[in-house]
């Protein structure tokens, strides 16, 4: 009997106060909603040929891009900006075929590749509040591709590497997997174009690009 | 500070190179052939009837030349005067004055070049503690590329000049590729550099 008083007395002296303790930490908005916070994300890519890119020179999807950014989430503005460096690539086998030329007729089977490893700045507006579980956003980005355009005639490559400017429209969305958690996960799906005239690409480099990320915040 | 700077960038450095990639690396030996057609767009093939061949290929490696008579360029002369026949072109003897001559030529173009090895014993020192560096390491190597150059040349119409007769090539044919020298692909190589032109045919 005694000891059932002690234990009541022990549960009625901190029950309250675990009660207390609750809302009280509830009062006090996340830092994350209180600070400009970070957020770095990594990025896997499956890229889409748009345009004339794909109808002139690879209309194949490509599955080996890669992407990291780091951004800013500013304090009392739905705003974000940030850098990201990715690489994208894309390539296609063509038959052996006859190509006309000034040096005469080739036969070759023709691989056809471009790689980029784009640098880029990124705003993104976000749609609901900074800190609620699922952010929805719309970005645009600009910045400079270092591409590398080979084109391989049997084992012999034809070669251009240039730096060139690159931008990109998208919209996307954040998931966080905890509300106020510090990792998520990101969708987005962007339409990236890098001003390229060579040889067989005369419009442009454009893809539909759509990536799955996961990223970590933190302040 | 600077030494290890360099050190990390050369991992980074390391790390990029074994990202490239090898496209063509999954081709075959046939695929990676290159056939390389070229003629003389006012000649008319029709005014030929005869033609001959060199006896052997001709070895030319960076100015250096010779002659050369093994299976491979026996199977390619073969190749190629089956392909002549199949075109409507008759063998003669090279005393018989043919119309047109068929030259072959091995042409194997050797590039030395020089590469410096930045992880030397530079390196080796700044982690064994030595107090002083070596000036980087520097490497050789050589790179050679083959190929088949078969050519036609106009004996029906030489060129006068001061110097003597000159012939014209009407056709060439270059025939380039790692697989090259791969004796079981000469036929489908005859074959291929005749089946792009057409325009040889005769009959």
């Amino acid at each position: 009997m005694k000891r059932i008083i002690i234990i009541a007395l022990f549960l009625g002296s901190v029950l309250p106060a675990l009660a207390q303790e609750k809302p009280r930490l509830y009062t006090i908005a996340s830092p994350f909603e209180r600070y400009t916070y970070y957020l770095a994300t990594a990025r896997y890519t499956a890229a889409i040929p748009m345009g004339s890119f794909k109808d002139n020179y690879i209309d194949k999807a490509s599955f080996q891009n890669a992407s990291i950014s780091i951004e800013w989430v500013l304090r009392n503005s739905p705003l974000s900006i940030g850098g990201e460096i990715g690489s994208t690539y894309f390539e296609k086998r063509v038959p052996r075929a006859l190509y006309e030329g000034p040096d005469g007729t080739i036969s070759a089977v023709q691989t056809r590749t471009v790689s980029q490893y784009p640098v880029e700045l990124f705003a993104n507006y976000h749609f609901l509040p900074r800190n609620s579980q699922v952010q929805p956003y719309v970005q645009v980005s600009a910045g400079a591709s270092i591409l590398d355009y080979t084109v391989y005639y049997g084992s012999l490559a034809s070669q251009d590497q240039k730096v060139r400017f690159k931008y990109g429209v998208g919209v996307g969305s954040k998931f966080l997997f905890k509300k106020d958690g510090s990792v998520g996960l990101d969708v987005r799906v962007k339409y990236d174009a890098t001003a390229y005239k060579y040889d067989y690409i005369d419009k442009g480099i454009s893809s539909v690009n759509g990536s799955i990320g996961l990223f970590y915040r933190w302040w | 500070m600077f030494k290890k700077a360099s050190f990390l960038l050369l991992i980074v450095g390391l790390g990029l190179v074994s990202c490239s990639k090898d496209p063509i690396s999954d081709l075959s030996n046939e695929e990676s052939l290159v056939y390389i057609t070229n003629h003389d767009q006012s000649a008319n093939y029709k005014q030929y009837k005869t033609f001959s061949i060199v006896d052997s290929v001709l070895i030319v490696e960076n100015n250096r030349a010779g002659a050369s008579l093994d299976d491979i360029d026996r199977a390619m002369l073969q190749g190629l005067i089956k392909n002549m026949e199949a075109m409507g072109y008759k063998y003669v003897g090279r005393k018989e004055n043919p119309d047109v001559g068929i030259n072959v030529s091995w042409i194997t173009n050797t590039y030395l070049n020089v590469v410096s090895q930045p992880l030397s014993s530079y390196y080796g020192g700044y982690w064994g503690g030595y107090g002083y560096g070596y000036p980087s390491y520097y490497s050789y190597y050589e790179t050679s590329e083959s190929s088949w150059l078969i050519s036609m040349l106009d004996f029906k119409n030489p060129q006068t000049t001061p110097s003597g007769k000159t012939f014209n090539v009407i056709w060439d044919a270059q025939i380039r590729g790692s697989a090259i020298g791969d004796q079981k692909l000469i036929d489908k190589m005859a074959d291929s550099i005749f089946g792009q032109s057409g325009y040889l045919k005769i009959k």
